[in-house]
């Protein structure tokens, strides 16, 4: 039931030995399948066995699913708008979904505005400190490594380390806050990200509370993810022991030495701006509005926009079309439209070819609204975003930035 | 529904190279998502990428051949309109038959044709675009340092200390590429602009922006080299050891007079020193140049001397240094490396009669070409019949109505294509071709990067790839032998062997999201990202100076024409807009053309933004609505070149001679009247 902690791993020994910590979350999605509670599984895979190269994949047969088994760290796919815009949001079939809790929290997102059909959704929530990007990854693992980024069979992250592990056997580790401060490391979104395990999931997923046992931390989130665990336990797919004290503590610790690293870098990254003269904070934006080429490439990796018809677009009237820079209604109209329902994700500035820090604006913003609204987007479906629900007393609160300026003070 | 799948391919747009993923669902593409791991782009691409799966999905697209008569396009099956083809090839003479084809092309494609065209047909007359893009490129970087090429990798543009950015618009037309200066930026490069429009490119990326009269560039940069060898900021070492005829250019250089300079550059000596300073005290200093300074009369002399300003302060050899022709194309230098050119067989083997016997052995044919063949123009303007692949000349090329009247007069033209463009309009038989996500096959982009387009989806209606048509005709005309080519895959086998850059590049290997970059001697070479490390490929292995004396435009203003024209390009649309204007998103944007005017001139000559006004050269007239702006100098007028509606090469015409036979589209003597 929900609230449930075990430590779980598969019963079979090929998934055991392919996937990580016990192969536990390949053995569900596999037996999801086989026992045709989903139609299909959707995880992230290698594309030719390349780990920097992972792409979404939507397997429909259960002895599919062992390709998909393992971790990458160097994967930032899009998977709730991929559902949306590929899947006809989940309405034809049932699936299982493997998803960090930014892509949980941006499927809830899109649930709420009707377009993914949560009913058909079981999410496979994966704990998550974050993730890198290719091409940063790439030049991390040569330059400071120095290692043929092709050699790396698997890489971790934990006790403020990422360690990789080459072909030959042998791992190396560096010391991940310094890694960072170099510019490489994780995507600047996941660095100040809070949100670690993903309990607005079916169910959550990890490896931290372990201790070392090669098993997986599995927290039962929703009556649907224990549903799922406990007829995989019935079929014998899946073998499960009750999480100990020891366990969970373990867990919760980790989750706090995240949670404060993550807030170190909040702390460092948005308060430079946080301490600006209104004025300045709107030419710090500025100069970086001035540089973007109106690719819309923010608003379509947006997991949360989803308007068919968008008011950026020239024929509305409120963007003037074929100017670059694009006047700055498209920037500021974008962040009215989804700041207070932004989940972190990244995907925006991922894709910007511009290198406008698009994350540190909407994630400061949602921070400040986050607070004022008592909201956190991407948490329950039934909670719906403050600005859709914004109460006349709020309407007439007059600095958004009331909370946060006290704090400073 | 049942599968999603993720095809890899390159962007079909600008030379840039950027990986997209095109998702494909039951059979359609339905998408396109960032491909992260991709060397060039790291999952970053501009609107045109993002939106390049859409214009093959245009209900436009040409379905089926089509032959003309009576003045209509009738549908015909491919064997009748290839009979009818093969028939007229036949029964013309080789001199006066001319094939202009394209970038848009695979190198798969371009090698089948070039070789079609020289075994089937045994001539060189055969040209494309990069007769408009880098004709003055090849030679001028051949006589200085052996080879016309991207000698740096667009991902080291990141190493380097200083970019010098002229003649080229790059945060429009090559945002991938401005995405690495503003990288470089970040770590502390500084930027130089030398652009006579003030463009996004020079307000975001400039740290120094020279607002330069236009065509003056060559002065300027020799305005640059001067100083910098009167305060003895020259790399001796590199000259001693790497150059020759430096004590030449040096003579040259003293006879100059700065002021003159200052007055044909309209840029203050004071400035000059500035930017000659920041470039020459750099570690690394890095040019990107592209069409505002390779397309003019003086193209060639402008690139001189920009290659005698990096040869003069050691700037070869390194990452993040260089000097670095931007490419339009996709495909920008494999329409280069495949040979099909009037002057080189594949690999940049000089037409001549050694290389002609070369490719006898290899093709097992006798009798080649082994004397250079018509240039494009000179083949849009002499050859009886003419056969043009993917290439628009009625928007492309100098002179539009000198061009559509040659066309009309041909015996019989044939236009391959994927839309009825302007050109194929004119045509007496229509064959539609396969877009690039309906074929497989190589391209190689602006740093030498071969890369691997997948095929995603069927060709659409009754289209064929352009290697697919040519290998029947060959069949039909009697080369079965050496057009037995099953796949891209076999045609790539064959390139190996006679492309010596490529030898070392497999399928297998280009599987790798990293490309590879050429020269690839060895299949276990891991390609070339920096070129002239060692030694330049010249005869002698060095760099050599050229003297590179400042011509004036072939065209000047006067009394009857007294405004200067100059075009170029948007983010927004590509080339002659056969792509972009049948992509919605991107034509919704930008749906008509426009001209630039300034501010002063707009006054005096009463126009106001929005107007409708008439633009005037020697050659023809075209309509158009102004924009008025202060970003653009007195006395110039820009328009884009993508709407076929105001066409600039309805005004532009003068050409360079020989070699390069470059037409001056970046100025020509314009007047203009209010509507």
């Amino acid at each position: 039931m929900k609230g449930d902690l075990y430590l779980a791993w598969s019963s079979d020994e090929k998934i055991r030995e392919k996937g990580e910590s016990g192969g536990a979350v390949t053995a569900l999605l596999k037996f999801a399948l086989a026992s045709g509670i989903v139609d299909a599984v959707l995880a992230v895979k290698k594309r030719n066995g390349n780990r920097y190269d992972g792409v979404l994949s939507l397997m429909t047969h259960p002895d599919q699913v062992i390709e998909s088994a393992g971790t990458l760290h160097f994967a930032t796919v899009n998977v709730a708008k991929e559902i949306k815009e590929y899947l006809n949001g989940a309405n034809d079939m049932k699936m299982a979904v493997t998803c960090k809790p930014c892509d949980c929290r941006a499927i809830i997102e899109l649930a709420k505005r009707g377009q993914i059909n949560i009913e058909n959704v079981i999410l496979v929530g994966l704990n998550c400190t974050g993730t890198l990007l290719p091409a940063v990854a790439r030049r991390m693992i040569r330059d400071e490594y120095e290692a043929d980024p092709d050699d790396v069979v698997s890489e971790d992250m934990d006790n403020a380390k990422f360690v990789i592990k080459l072909a030959d056997g042998t791992t190396k580790e560096r010391e991940l806050n310094k890694l960072e401060e170099k510019g490489y490391g994780r995507r600047e979104n996941c660095r100040r990200c809070t949100i670690n395990i993903p309990r607005m999931a079916d169910m959550a997923c990890g490896a931290w509370g372990t201790r070392g046992k090669n098993a997986t931390f599995i927290e039962v989130c929703s009556p649907k993810g224990s549903k799922l665990i406990e007829k995989a336990i019935e079929a014998g797919a899946l073998i499960v022991e009750p999480a100990d004290r020891e366990a969970v503590e373990e867990r919760a610790k980790k989750d706090k030495e995240a949670i404060e690293l993550a807030e170190a870098w909040e702390k460092k990254d948005l308060d430079v701006l946080r301490l600006l003269p209104y004025n300045d904070r709107l030419k710090y934006w500025l100069r970086y509005f001035d540089r973007c080429i109106k690719c819309f490439g923010c608003r379509d990796a947006c997991p949360i926009c989803y308007c068919q018809e968008c008011y950026l677009e020239p024929e509305r009237g409120f963007v003037k079309g074929g100017e670059t820079p694009p006047g700055m209604m498209y920037h500021l109209v974008r962040l009215a439209h989804v700041a207070d329902s932004c989940v972190n994700c990244g995907q925006c500035e991922d894709v910007c070819p511009m290198e406008i820090p698009l994350t540190k604006l909407y994630y400061m913003l949602n921070c400040e609204l986050s607070s004022l609204f008592d909201y956190i987007p991407g948490m329950d479906v039934s909670n719906y975003p403050p600005l859709t629900t914004v109460t006349d007393e709020e309407l007439h609160i007059e600095e958004v930035n009331v909370l946060r300026r006290k704090q400073l003070r | 529904m049942k599968s999603i799948e993720h095809v890899p391919t390159i962007c079909p747009y600008c030379g840039c190279g950027c990986g997209i993923y095109l998702v494909v669902k039951d059979g359609n593409v339905v998408g396109m998502e960032p491909w992260k791991d991709h060397p060039v782009c790291e999952g970053k691409n501009c609107q045109k990428g993002r939106n390049a799966h859409a214009f093959s999905y245009s209900e436009q697209r040409l379905q089926r051949p089509l032959i003309k008569q009576n003045g209509v396009f009738e549908e015909a099956s491919w064997e009748h309109a290839l009979g009818l083809i093969a028939e007229k090839l036949q029964g013309v003479d080789a001199e006066a038959v001319g094939f202009i084809n394209s970038a848009k092309c695979t190198n798969e494609d371009l090698y089948v044709i070039q070789k079609f065209v020289r075994v089937v047909k045994k001539t060189n007359n055969m040209d494309n675009a990069s007769r408009f893009c880098h004709s003055t490129t090849v030679p001028a970087l051949i006589s200085t340092v052996g080879s016309g090429v991207m000698t740096t990798s667009t991902t080291s543009i990141e190493q380097a200390d200083c970019i010098f950015v002229v003649g080229t618009n790059l945060q429009e037309t090559y945002p991938i590429i401005a995405r690495r200066v503003i990288r470089a930026k970040r770590k502390g490069a500084k930027v130089i602009v030398v652009d006579p429009r003030r463009t996004i490119t020079a307000k975001n990326l400039a740290d120094l922006y020279l607002q330069v009269y236009p065509a003056a560039d060559n002065a300027l940069v020799n305005g640059m080299m001067r100083i910098i060898i009167d305060e003895g900021l020259e790399d001796k070492n590199f000259i001693d050891k790497k150059t020759s005829g430096f004590d030449d250019l040096k003579d040259y250089l003293t006879t100059l007079d700065l002021s003159e300079i200052e007055r044909t550059t309209d840029i203050s000596i004071d400035a000059i020193k500035e930017t000659a300073l920041t470039y020459a005290k750099a570690e690394n200093a890095c040019i990107l140049y592209n069409a505002g300074i390779a397309q003019h009369g003086a193209g060639i002399e402008n690139i001189r001397a920009l290659a005698d300003l990096a040869l003069l302060t050691g700037n070869y050899g390194k990452p993040g240094t260089g000097v670095n022709p931007l490419r339009g194309h996709a495909n920008g230098e494999g329409f280069g490396d495949m040979g099909p050119l009037p002057v080189f067989y594949p690999g940049f083997q000089k037409v001549n009669e050694e290389t002609a016997k070369r490719f006898e052995d290899i093709w097992g044919v006798k009798g080649l070409p082994s004397t250079p063949g018509m240039t494009y123009m000179d083949m849009v303007e002499n050859c009886k019949v003419l056969y043009i692949v993917g290439a628009n000349p009625m928007l492309a090329a100098p002179d539009t109505n000198s061009v559509r009247k040659a066309l009309q007069d041909k015996d019989f033209l044939v236009v391959q294509d994927i839309f009825m463009t302007e050109t194929a309009k004119l045509a007496d038989i229509v064959l539609p071709t396969a877009t690039f996500m309906e074929k497989d096959g190589t391209i190689t982009g602006v740093d030498r990067r071969v890369q691997r387009m997948n095929k995603a989806v069927e060709p659409a209606g009754d289209t064929r790839p352009d290697w697919v048509i040519f290998c029947e005709l060959a069949k039909m005309m009697g080369y079965e032998e050496q057009f037995s080519f099953s796949s891209p895959a076999e045609i790539f086998e064959e390139i190996r062997t006679c492309v010596p850059q490529y030898k070392g590049i497999t399928y297998e290997r280009l599987r790798n999201p990293h490309g590879i970059q050429w020269p690839c001697p060895t299949e276990d070479h891991p390609g070339t990202e920096v070129m002239f490390v060692e030694k330049f490929p010249t005869a002698d292995g060095l760099g050599h100076f050229q003297i590179a004396d400042y011509k004036p435009p072939l065209e000047l203003p006067d009394e009857e024409y007294p405004y200067v024209f100059t075009n170029g390009r948007v983010v927004f649309h590509f080339h002659t807009g056969t792509m972009t204007r049948r992509t919605k998103r991107l034509n919704d944007e930008l749906p008509h053309g426009f001209a630039e005017i300034s501010r002063a001139d707009a006054r005096e000559l009463a126009i106001e933004e929005g107007d409708e006004i008439m633009l005037k050269s020697r050659r023809g007239e075209i309509k158009t609505f102004a924009k008025v702006t202060d970003d653009i100098r007195k006395g110039l007028i820009f328009m884009p070149w993508h709407f076929s509606e105001c066409a600039p090469n309805v005004l532009t015409g003068p050409s360079a001679g020989p070699p390069s036979k470059m037409p001056e589209f970046k100025f020509c003597a314009v007047r203009i009247e209010k509507v």
